[in-house]
């Protein structure tokens, strides 16, 4: 069904302000460098659709940093005041790691027995806008972990920078419809865009490839890393980490949270989600005196190896992806400098970076 | 439960304390009439709370034959068990479940099954000695292994006589520190494992084991020496879990959540993974 149309830059603003959502996010342009945030307008100029990805990941949108899961007095469980909250809403200037993200969320939260009715809510209300990446962050390695700097599904509209306008690539029914409404702003693409859009991408995944250094998670790297558990040589990045897990909150596949209760009103009590983080040492503590319930990872050098393994190791194994999508932001949030394609390298001898 | 609550996984339903059964100095059984029973399999746990305050989970003590009559017999040890420890009948808890796979009843036609229990880790396994007992004409052989610090922290002491005298059960129970009087045995849970080999025959045998871990390692290990393989153990890996289901991180082992996966784990999956005791 894939159709792919040209917009001018003009065009292109109409065609976002098509979207519609009762909320818009998107990747903006900041001194700082890219950010996601609110949008009171969309206006092209301000969406930034040529800069590298955002230091942030989005997964915020999804699994916000602390929600309200359930509401209970001592009448029972209050089904109406537990429920999703939020109409819909949409998120523009994503990348392919963040969809890559998604699809890897979507196992955690909407398979198994039990699904997130939350993230569900969230996922079925959303409009996804990717764009390619024309410019590549120092720290992206996408292509490292299976990844592209390109988006080929799993997005409503993907769109392409181009020198005189934008490919806007139709995904979905919901894209489909934007596209309808801003429809007299768009026309076919010539066989010199379509090109251009190829030849964008390549450069993009070359330059991607260049800075990673020949390094790529194989099955082998992936055989390599399990082969070491246990040996705390998968640790050794402790030296360096001083247990602050921004490398797990700006993580877009991170996704561990915990539930506490509290008192929400005179009669009612919450039940509230947050992000944790497996780096934290209270994380996994159990109750009772010290020693007498052990904390299963009581040291940093067993927290680190394990967050390692979940990406590269257990991930694969419970469903199917790795937990790493190869954005890089890990690699400048970590206050200790820890470069998690280094550590890569010096697990699995490849010297070749 | 109803169907909105089903809907979502994180809310509770509010049920009323029926009885509280002080079991030990230090473990107590909070007993529940629920107006919906809460099925469960043996070893499958359930999240309960205190209102605004929090919840942990636990195993059920009581039979899954009888889902309407829910028991939870709980350690007095952190926040929350403290506070359930000062509730009394007719107040108010939070209860979420049943999460988990349960024990592997169906593996158990035609064999002998050895039940190991340290302390409170005795209560899962009660649950599991229930459905053992209603289908004793289909094992060959049920032999229960329990321990405790001391003779007061010996947990269902009422069910011991009932457990001995069944013909195809067998009852054995150490405590750590006798005090003046006990004529029992004396020693850590594994030093009545030595006669295993001539109660049971071993290659047709499950073992299950429920305790504090460094019990569970050494049971483990004491299993090993004694013939069991791997396949055949299974320990109750009750670590830390906040949602029950799989999605919140905090309890695996490897690549298996013991909420999800477990919490009973066969030794078999969980032996070659870092920080398994």
């Amino acid at each position: 069904m894939s159709k792919t149309l040209f917009f001018s830059e003009t065009g292109l603003s109409r065609l976002l302000e098509a979207i519609q959502a009762s909320e818009v996010y998107a990747a903006v342009r900041r001194e700082q460098g890219p950010e996601y945030s609110r949008l009171q307008k969309v206006s092209e100029a301000e969406v930034a659709l040529r800069q590298p990805r955002p230091s942030a990941s989005p997964k915020a949108f999804l699994q916000p940093a602390r929600e309200r899961v359930a509401v209970y007095s001592a009448a029972g469980f209050d089904a109406d005041a537990s429920r999703p909250v939020g109409g819909d809403w949409a998120l523009v200037g994503l990348r392919a790691c963040d969809l890559a993200a998604i699809a890897y969320l979507d196992k955690v939260f909407r398979e198994g027995d039990f699904a997130d009715p939350f993230y569900e809510a969230r996922r079925q209300a959303e409009f996804l806008v990717s764009v390619d990446c024309v410019a590549v962050h120092e720290n992206c390695f996408c292509t490292a972990v299976g990844g592209r700097p390109f988006a080929e599904s799993g997005f409503d509209l993907n769109l392409t920078p181009l020198e005189s306008g934008y490919l806007v690539e139709v995904g979905s029914e919901k894209g489909q419809e934007v596209v309808d409404r801003a429809g007299d702003a768009a026309r076919e693409p010539t066989d010199d865009e379509m090109r251009q859009r190829e030849a964008a991408r390549q450069q993009a995944k070359s330059q991607v490839e260049e800075q990673s250094g020949g390094l790529r998670v194989t099955e082998q790297v992936q055989a390599l890393l399990a082969a070491k558990q246990g040996t705390g040589e998968l640790g050794e990045m402790a030296s360096r980490c001083v247990e602050c897990a921004a490398c797990t909150f700006i993580c877009p596949t991170c996704h561990c949270f915990y539930l506490y209760d509290q008192v929400g009103g005179e009669e009612n009590f919450e039940r509230v989600r947050t992000w944790d983080s497996c780096i934290l040492g209270d994380y996994s503590r159990m109750a009772g005196p010290a020693g007498a319930k052990p904390t299963p990872r009581p040291s940093l050098r067993n927290r680190c190896a394990n967050r390692l393994l979940h990406k590269y190791v257990f991930s694969p194994q419970q469903y199917g992806m790795l937990g790493c999508t190869g954005c890089g932001r890990c690699i400048e949030a970590c206050c200790g400098k820890i470069d998690i394609r280094e550590v890569l390298r010096e697990l699995t001898g490849d010297t070749s970076g | 439960m109803t169907q909105a609550v089903e809907a979502n996984p994180y809310a509770p339903q509010v049920a009323r304390l029926s009885r509280v059964i002080d079991e030990t100095p230090t473990i107590k059984t909070f007993c529940f009439d629920l107006e919906q029973p809460l099925e469960f399999r043996a070893g499958q746990f359930v999240q309960l709370g205190v209102p605004g305050l929090g919840e942990a989970p636990f195993t059920p003590s009581s039979s899954p034959l009888d889902p309407q009559h829910l028991e939870v017999t709980v350690l007095k040890t952190g926040g929350v068990t403290e506070r359930l420890h000062r509730m009394a009948e007719g107040e108010l808890c939070t209860l979420r479940g049943p999460y988990g796979k349960g024990y592997p009843v169906e593996k158990l036609e035609g064999k002998d099954v050895v039940v190991v229990g340290g302390g409170v880790g005795l209560a899962p396994l009660r649950a599991l000695i229930h459905v053992l007992f209603s289908m004793t004409d289909r094992l060959n052989k049920v032999v229960i292994k329990n321990g405790a610090r001391e003779s007061a922290e010996l947990l269902f002491r009422n069910q011991y006589a009932k457990w001995a005298d069944h013909d195809k059960v067998a009852f054995t129970m150490t405590i750590d520190n006798p005090e003046p009087g006990w004529d029992g045995h004396v020693g850590v849970v594994t030093t009545i494992l030595d006669n295993l080999p001539n109660e049971v025959n071993v290659p047709n045998a499950y073992a299950f084991s429920c305790g504090p871990e460094i019990m569970l390692r050494f049971v483990t290990f004491a299993l090993l020496e004694k013939g069991f393989q791997p396949e055949q153990i299974y320990l109750s890996m009750n670590r830390r879990m906040s949602c029950g289901i799989g999605k919140c991180g905090r309890c695996n082992i490897g690549p298996y959540y013991l909420c999800k996966d477990g919490p009973d784990m066969c030794y078999a999956q969980i032996k070659d993974y870092p920080n398994v005791f």
